[in-house]
């Protein structure tokens, strides 16, 4: 089984069933084509009557469109009936093609799915073979509102009684998002306000800057940051309705009291050091139990072999050895008598803190000791012992502690906080809703304010006067390239070539074109001020070949449409749309007549030049 | 097939392979024993029945190429109806039958001219525009373009000036083409964003854009068309507001449009129309109007169409029905299933 229906397969079928005319959607220029070109590899055409019918519809159209004469597929669609349509194809092509549609006359329109909205005839059947559409070099699914524009095709208004739209498959269709977009509801639509810099420049022309406010908040954009902020301050209503029990109590906001009282309670809590310091007693021995003295315990004499401290015990530990010859540990505070006697023997690190022969020396030392040994007086410093009452007590600070409403504040504290957080995170949240577009205004005002276009108190200075007339998409490079004078003295060819890079922004490959060293030199220098100004505007694509392309048709004026489509790989209709939007940005170039006369004159004769042949047919 | 030899080659199948088979086409079928299934089988509707016949034999023919459209035996051709058996009734008890195909492609043909009579939407469209300004999203191809230029005769009638934006070149053109021919090449002019022609003329059509720079320049007091004189502007395929790139334009058009004009926005359907017109309601000088349906005037259906040319309805139902789901045609899902399992491969085969 084929991946999916062949296209003349297709159409025999549809019109076996009588589903004719019919629009199919493919998905992508190249599919269009290889459909027509599979009819081509076909025996058989239509009736002669048909095929007469539909050259002299052509052949009509050819009078005010002359680019329709020897389009190569005028003989394919006159025999099988059926044309592609896209955005590959000259507007001429397209126009001729609706026509033919509209009068019934073809039996299949291929088209993409990309240039639903472009598609301005209606059919009896529409063929959808796939779910999802490139999206800026992305595929994403159809939107219900998209496929009811590409279903809304089928069915004509006073000639079909029934309109039909037929799904076939290809692989990655999805049958589910086609059947919810054919029985679904559209999507809402979002609004998309974007600020630009001519947007700013000519608000600020005609409006003095306190009025700017008010106008931005009549943007749809506004309207539905609005309703966000409806929803939002009726959570906020509800909040505010949970917080009357937790109203001003003793003090007036006491939920930040407690709080604060709340957390230095905590704090003293956790303020007892992880070792407590030793108790005075036992701090004033700790300096004589050093190895070697001679102590008693409460089983005699003994002698310290070391002193340490221990992570499971709290106080200072020894390691002694009794006069009967047994090794033990004990704690520091079991001390009872420390004796001004020291027996000398040099310590190890390990156990038994000593060699052996020297333990045995230090028993045998322990029994010889005289029982009226002088013991040492340690006095214990007795000032450390009232460091505990010492502590600061937290009615010093907070009256909380003896507070009538102290109770219920430890009660509701945890409940009113979490209500206060939320509502303060809301009140934020609409303040930047109400604000947000006025400082979007503001930041990009500030750059025109940077870059000289605007005077601090936000008047138009004479750039600005001038730059707020050019209205087009990279208005920020094409105004900083003027004003770096750029353009002085340039020629038409060359200021084509650049509109044409800066306007261009389909990716699409083209193939490479000679160009002059001075369009080059150009480029180069557009796109370092390009870069340069990066962080300000999205740097346009700067293509080499649409800009040397557009360069070639100025600087011929003898070069055919057709010797210069044959140059490069784009499609024809690619290089009309390209040179279409170039005279647009000349045009906007054009309107400097005042402060720029000598460039104007420039986009003049190069806009002139431009407009010929196929450029030159539709107005 | 006599319902004699469908029964007897059946019987001869295994249990496993009769499921196979109706898989799709019996719901529930693997509750069923052998004996019900078959009776179940024998009181299919008959197109389903036809190509389940084709499914039985195909296996005896050994040959598992796909038959051309021209061999195949007729999937389609209406058998008389078969006595509803116990089982039928017992299957659809919840749901109406699935409709076939003849019934999809019923009512096909030309209907005869009749003389044009307008739709309630478009005469309410219309009158309303005297006074309000008015949205209309309705489906594609229910008649916009009559509301536009009966709106714009009015207009040109009591010597307003009349702006249509559309938001490509191209569309500009074909309105331009077609307005010439009803009001004359000489009361419609085109403004493109280098050329004017005709730019005193009572109707000019333009994109989006060149309406918005032409509100512009008349803010900063450089008018050089009649704006003073605009009675109405239409905008449309105003769904284009939400477009990415070239939404604000639409919004910068309708914020700065001078409030002595009506506003005609055409959009195709759109989720929130309400909140489009309450917006327009809250900055412009008089109310907005709404009108907002579904109803398309040519009714549409919906039909699948396999890679080996057969035809079958897509959903159950014949209409396609807005908002209430949707179920798939039995014959639908069956072949889409088996379209997968081949395109898929292996991984994917059941």
């Amino acid at each position: 089984m084929p991946p999916a229906i062949h296209p003349v397969q297709l159409v025999e079928v549809l019109r076996r069933k009588q589903l004719t005319p019919a629009i199919v959607f493919l998905t992508s220029r190249r599919a269009c084509d290889e459909a027509i070109s599979a009819f081509q590899r076909q025996e058989g055409s239509l009736p002669p009557e048909r095929t007469q019918a539909i050259a002299t519809v052509l052949e009509q159209l050819a009078v005010d469109y002359p680019s329709i004469t020897g389009h190569p597929l005028m003989e394919t669609v006159a025999q099988f009936g059926v044309a592609a349509h896209h955005a590959g194809h000259l507007p001429s092509w397209k126009i001729a093609i609706e026509e033919l549609m509209r009068q019934g006359q073809l039996d299949a329109v291929f088209a993409t799915t990309t240039l639903a909205a472009g598609v301005d005839f209606p059919a009896r059947t529409v063929v959808i073979t796939q779910s999802s559409v490139r999206k800026a070099r992305d595929f994403s699914d159809l939107t219900v509102g998209e496929i009811q524009q590409l279903a809304g095709r089928g069915g004509r208004r006073g000639k079909d009684f029934v309109g039909f739209v037929m799904i076939t498959p290809s692989p990655y269709i999805d049958l589910q998002v086609l059947s919810k977009g054919l029985t679904g509801f559209p999507e809402a639509i979002e609004s998309q306000f974007v600020i630009s810099y001519p947007m700013v420049l000519n608000l600020l022309k005609a409006h003095p800057l306190d009025h700017i406010e008010g106008i931005l908040a009549k943007s749809f954009a506004q309207f539905q940051l609005n309703r966000r902020v409806d929803v939002h301050q009726n959570s906020l209503d509800t909040i505010h309705q949970d917080m009357r029990p937790f109203g001003p109590r003793v003090c007036t906001d006491w939920i930040s009291q407690w709080q604060v009282y709340d957390q230095a309670r905590r704090r003293h809590s956790q303020r007892r050091p992880a070792s407590q310091p030793d108790p005075p007693g036992t701090a004033a021995k700790l300096p004589f139990l050093t190895p070697g003295r001679v102590i008693r315990v409460s089983k005699g004499f003994a002698v310290i072999l070391r002193q340490y401290r221990s992570r499971g015990q709290r106080y200072p530990m020894l390691s002694i050895l009794r006069a009967k010859g047994t090794m033990t540990e004990s704690p520091a505070m079991m001390v009872n008598h420390i004796y001004d006697h020291v027996l000398e023997f040099t310590t190890l690190r390990a156990f038994p803190w000593c060699s052996p022969t020297t333990l045995s020396h230090l028993t045998h030392e322990l029994t010889q000791l005289p029982s009226n040994l002088p013991v040492l007086p340690v006095l214990a410093d007795e000032e450390q012992q009232n460091e505990e009452s010492l502590t600061p007590v937290l009615t010093d600070e907070f009256a909380c502690p003896t507070c009538p409403s102290q109770p219920a504040c430890r009660k509701d504290h945890a409940v009113a906080l979490r209500l206060r957080q939320k509502e303060k995170g809301i009140i934020k949240t609409i303040h930047a809703l109400r604000t947000g577009l006025w400082l979007r205004f503001q930041k990009k005002s500030h750059v025109l304010h940077k870059f000289g276009y605007l005077t601090a108190t936000s008047e138009l200075t004479s750039e600005g006067d001038w730059a707020r007339l050019i209205r087009i998409d990279h208005s920020l490079l094409i105004t900083e390239l003027i004003r770096m004078e750029a353009f002085a003295a340039i020629e038409p060819a060359l200021l084509a070539a650049v509109m044409a890079g800066i306007a261009h922004d389909d990716d699409r490959p083209g193939s490479y074109q000679r160009m002059s060293p001075g369009l080059s030199t150009m480029l180069h220098q557009v796109r370092a001020v390009a870069d340069s100004l990066a962080s300000y505007e999205d740097p346009p694509l700067l293509r080499t070949d649409v800009a040397a392309l557009t360069e070639q048709w100025i600087s011929q004026p003898t070069l055919s449409w057709a010797n210069l489509v044959r140059k490069t790989a784009m499609a024809e209709g690619d290089v009309y749309r390209l040179f279409a939007r170039t005279i647009e940005f000349l045009s906007q170039i054009q309107t400097l007549k005042i402060s720029h006369p000598s460039l104007a004159e420039t986009a003049i004769s190069a806009i002139t030049t431009m407009r010929r042949e196929v450029l030159e047919e539709l107005p | 097939m006599t319902n004699e030899e469908l029964t007897g080659l059946l019987q001869a199948l295994p249990l496993r392979q009769l499921h196979d088979l109706t898989r799709g086409r019996v719901h529930r079928h693997f509750r069923l024993g052998k004996r019900r299934l078959i009776e179940v089988i024998l009181s299919l509707p008959p197109e389903s029945r036809s190509l389940l016949e084709v499914d039985v034999l195909k296996p005896k023919r050994q040959s598992p190429h796909q038959p051309s459209l021209e061999n195949s035996p007729q999937p389609f051709v209406a058998k008389p109806t078969q006595k509803k058996g116990r089982g039928k009734a017992k299957l659809s008890a919840s749901l109406e039958p699935p409709i076939t195909v003849s019934e999809l492609l019923d009512g096909l043909g030309v209907p005869t001219a009749q003389p044009f009579h307008a739709d309630p939407w478009q005469i309410e469209a219309i009158s309303k525009l005297a006074t309000n300004d008015v949205i209309a999203s309705v489906p594609t191809g229910s008649g916009k373009t009559y509301v536009a230029i009966e709106a714009t005769r009015r207009a040109l009638e009591q010597d307003q000036t009349v702006i249509y934006t559309s938001p490509l070149k191209a569309l500009s053109n074909t309105k331009y083409m077609e307005f010439s021919q009803l009001f004359g090449a000489d009361r419609v002019g085109i403004l493109t964003g280098d050329r004017k022609d005709n730019a005193q003329a009572p109707l000019l059509i333009m994109t989006t854009e060149i309406l918005r720079n032409l509100l512009y320049d008349a803010a900063s007091g450089q008018i050089d068309v009649r704006l003073n004189t605009l009675g109405l502007v239409i905008l449309d395929e105003s769904q284009y507001l939400a477009d990415p790139e070239r939404g604000v334009v639409w919004e910068e058009t309708i914020i700065f449009c001078p409030s002595q004009a009506r506003l005609l926005l055409l959009s195709a359907s759109i989720g929130n129309p309400q909140d489009l017109s309450s917006w327009l309601t809250s900055i412009r000088a008089v109310p907005c109007h709404l009108i907002h349906h579904q109803n398309r005037s040519v009714p549409l259906r919906a039909g699948y169409l396999h890679p080996d040319g057969v035809m079958v309805p897509f959903f159950r139902t014949r209409d396609i029905t807005k908002g209430r789901g949707f179920t798939f045609h039995p014959e639908t899902k069956r072949l889409l299933a088996q379209y997968e399992g081949e395109t898929l491969g292996h991984r994917n085969r059941r």
